[in-house]
């Protein structure tokens, strides 16, 4: 079963995530666990695998980027595993790029200069949204190496982001 | 569901479900009474909150309550208070020698007191003292049988500490419906009340605790967004500040224990006057130490800077800005300090909710929980969705923290993630699970261990073992490890003999990111050297296999690279740097990789007919 499967969907990079709220709220109120707290044994692990199939299937269908990650891996790439992820080669002018990018972040991070930390991740995040379209584009023609390589940016970028934030939630306290 | 029930069970009828608020200070038992949650009384008199005190007596006797608290002074080590931060803790784990001039029992695993009359006591039991109480109490407000209950605890209690908790209310002859994270009873209290929609923070502010949740009710879905708190800070640390001032006005450079106890309890006598009143004053051997209000907020300030933290941080985990609260609601007698309250108004832009006794609203909320899981005719009306508080990882090659499940994920939940093995013909694979937001093992709780053996022999890289954690929703855990290729398969549930101590996840919070980079360096490295490790042993094992295909002087070479990576492997502190030899290495092999293929290609040629190859 597909996390599409679990709210009676079909595979899409696009969907209307407040409709798929309600109906997590929906399927919630009708499945989970404390609708049958005076149940018998069985009905509860029922009840508690349908919600927890539910909770996991929103958990990436409501965010872009983990949806189109799942439609790659429907398509036989999976790129959440790092050995798999190993496998695919990013070309080299784009891993220089990065090198190069890591170096002046951490650059910045020795000199504690968030504001310019957070102006690079800004940038990254625009190329990271243009990398994501790039994948959708090519997984609706079915491009699966295209599909792979953007999603592969994708990746790159999101740690990248993911360490602007850390840098910042530090300055925070 | 009710005829299914009672088909099932038709002898046992389960009489009243309540809510129980069983806290560090008081404790409090409340039920649905015609539709209404309502506070139960004490049988001899008005008084509700019930003194989480509990006396052991000579005779054999158990008291609890205000007649404990009498007690408290004449027979301190018989006289348990406090006993919610001795939870699922062991022995080890304490600095709580300071909590209390208890008699501990020496040994491993839980926490016990000697006491007078008899056998030593362990905090579950004098929790559950405290609960049968409560349930004496709410048996004789309803001339009935009470036999299951809600149960709240703070949103930062651990694996460990809920299940103390749940075992405290077996002890006391109750089934335990649920636990309930005690932020959420709270809203949860005023979401009915007020029959709202939105989202709303809770801002719990204890004796020592402060927790921050922040939650969205949106159709009868009670869900919450994200949890945070400091479990090292609250009212405590605003009566010792009032003491250390006074100490230093007095002059007083080394105080006795008495005079501490006596400051603190006339500390928080005149921190309560503040209340009402713009100035206080406390006494101590006929001297007298006055202070207004104003000196006092400048005091608790930097405490109320803490918590401003941990709610902008829980804001972020859910994606929000504090103009999309809704309502801010205050839990805890710490926030009737005027201060915390205006701190709180601007934090959020709005006054705070407080219309609902904060001493009362948790248990009230904990007996709503109770009556929409007991009966039927209410189960339309609302559903709780909550979340885990703190991220569940495995370790990884190099002491790296893998996490499978991060913070603030709705539960119940499952997460599975494949490992390989490392080494040819690995059998075992040694799974430890552990808790915390950190990077590294060394700094995160340990839940866990065991091992998944029976693994056949293979290759390297070719066993895969999947291991999947799920989560209940009482947010305990349990963890299965499978082999892929032959379906062999262990599983656990996490059941830690003592839990993480408050102190611990906040200084593991704290720790993470303080040492956010330094974390980020330690990975790093270890990752390389992990790398450093697979190549060493690809590159020896081409030398044994393969070294013909070189001549002498290139053999010699290539021996010395490799002795070269592996010294820097052993000594290097720098992630880039074996990170450039690892290549280096790659590099200088290139050229016998080849040869290497040529090889393989034709061997595997040989038989083959032209057509089949």
């Amino acid at each position: 079963m597909t996390h599409f499967d679990v709210f009676g969907l079909t595979p899409a990079l696009e969907l209307d995530v407040k409709a798929l709220e309600q109906q997590l709220r929906a399927l919630s109120l009708e499945f989970h666990p404390d609708r049958f707290a005076q149940a018998d044994a069985r009905t509860r692990l029922a009840a508690l695998e349908k919600t927890t199939a539910l909770n996991d299937a929103f958990k990436v269908l409501r965010d872009p980027v983990k949806r189109a990650f799942y439609v790659l891996k429907l398509k036989g790439v999976d790129l959440d595993s790092e050995a798999s992820a190993a496998q695919v080669k990013m070309p080299l002018s784009f891993l220089e790029e990065v090198m190069e990018r890591r170096e002046r972040l951490e650059g910045l991070k020795h000199a504690r200069d968030v504001e310019q930390a957070r102006a690079m991740a800004d940038e990254i995040e625009r190329e990271k949204s243009a990398a994501l379209e790039r994948a959708k584009v090519a997984l609706e023609r079915d491009d699966v190496p295209e599909a792979t390589h953007q999603l592969g940016r994708v990746r790159y970028l999101s740690r990248f982001i993911e360490e602007v934030e850390a840098l910042e939630e530090e300055a925070l306290s | 569901m009710k005829g299914f029930l009672q088909i099932h069970d038709p002898l046992k009828p389960k009489g009243h479900a309540v809510g129980i608020d069983l806290g560090t200070t008081n404790s409090l038992v409340a039920a649905v009474i015609n539709g209404k949650p309502t506070s139960l009384a004490a049988d001899e008199g008005d008084e509700r909150l019930l003194p989480s005190v509990v006396h052991y007596a000579q005779n054999g006797g158990v008291l609890v309550g205000k007649r404990a608290v009498e007690l408290l002074a004449t027979a301190p080590t018989d006289t348990i208070k406090s006993v919610k931060r001795f939870m699922g803790k062991s022995l080890g784990d304490l600095e709580t020698k300071k909590l209390g001039a208890y008699q501990f029992v020496e040994g491993q695993g839980v926490v016990r007191f000697q006491v007078a009359g008899g056998q030593p006591v362990t905090p579950i039991e004098v929790s559950g003292e405290i609960l049968r109480t409560l349930k004496r109490r709410a048996e004789s407000a309803f001339a009935g049988k009470v036999e299951q209950a809600v149960i709240t605890v703070p949103a930062y209690f651990d694996d460990g500490q809920r299940q103390a908790t749940k075992d405290a209310g077996r002890l006391a002859g109750l089934e335990v419906l649920r636990l309930l994270n005690e932020p959420t009873a709270a809203a949860l209290a005023y979401g009915l009340d007020k029959n709202a929609q939105g989202t709303f923070a809770v801002y719990d502010l204890g004796g020592g605790t402060f927790d921050i949740s922040i939650l969205e009710l949106v159709d009868g879905v009670f869900q919450v967004k994200s949890v945070g708190g400091d479990s090292a800070l609250g009212g405590d640390d605003f009566d010792r500040a009032i003491v250390q001032r006074a100490l230093e006005a007095f002059g007083i450079t080394e105080p006795s224990n008495t005079q501490i106890a006596q400051l603190l309890q006339a500390g928080r006598a005149a921190k309560e006057r503040l209340t009402e009143l713009p100035e206080s004053s406390l006494t101590l051997d006929g001297r007298v130490f006055s202070f207004t209000r104003a000196d006092f907020d400048g005091w608790i300030a930097p405490l109320l800077q803490k918590t401003g933290v941990a709610v902008r941080r829980a804001l972020k985990d859910a994606g929000l800005t504090p103009a999309d609260i809704k309502g801010v609601v205050l839990v805890g007698g710490s926030t009737r300090v005027p201060a915390v309250r205006s701190y709180v108004e601007a934090l959020f832009g709005k006054p705070p909710l407080a219309d609902i006794d904060p001493d009362q609203v948790v248990a009230l909320g904990a007996a709503i929980q109770a009556d929409l899981l007991t009966n039927a005719d209410r189960q339309d009306e609302v559903l709780l969705l909550d979340v885990i508080p703190l991220s569940l990882g495995l370790e990884t090659m190099g002491g790296v923290v893998e996490k499978l499940i991060h913070r603030n994920s709705a539960i119940p939940t499952a997460q599975g993630q494949v490992f390989t093995t490392f080494q040819d013909g690995q059998t075992g694979m040694d799974i430890h699970v552990v808790q915390g937001e950190r990077e590294l093992v060394q700094d995160s709780r340990s839940l866990a261990r065991f091992r998944l053996s029976g693994i056949p022999s293979m290759p390297a890289g070719m066993g895969r073992v999947q291991v999947t954690f799920s989560i209940d929703a009482d947010g305990i855990l349990s963890v299965k490890a499978k082999e892929q290729t032959t379906g062999v398969e262990q599983a656990i549930t996490v059941k830690p003999t003592h839990g993480l101590t408050d102190e611990e996840v906040e200084q593991m919070l704290l720790d993470s990111i303080e040492h956010g980079e330094d974390d980020m360096q330690r990975r790093q490295l270890a990752e390389q050297q992990v790398e450093a490790t697979r190549v060493l042993a690809d590159a020896r094992k081409q030398l044994r296999e393969n070294g013909d295909l070189l001549d002498p002087e290139e053999r010699k070479r290539f021996e010395l690279g490799v002795e070269a990576l592996e010294a820097l492997a052993q000594s290097t502190t720098d992630h880039a740097s074996l990170k450039n030899a690892i290549h280096e290495l790659d590099e200088q092999a290139r050229p016998f990789v080849e040869r290497i293929m040529n090889r393989a290609i034709s061997k595997a040629a040989v038989g083959h007919t032209i057509e089949s190859f």
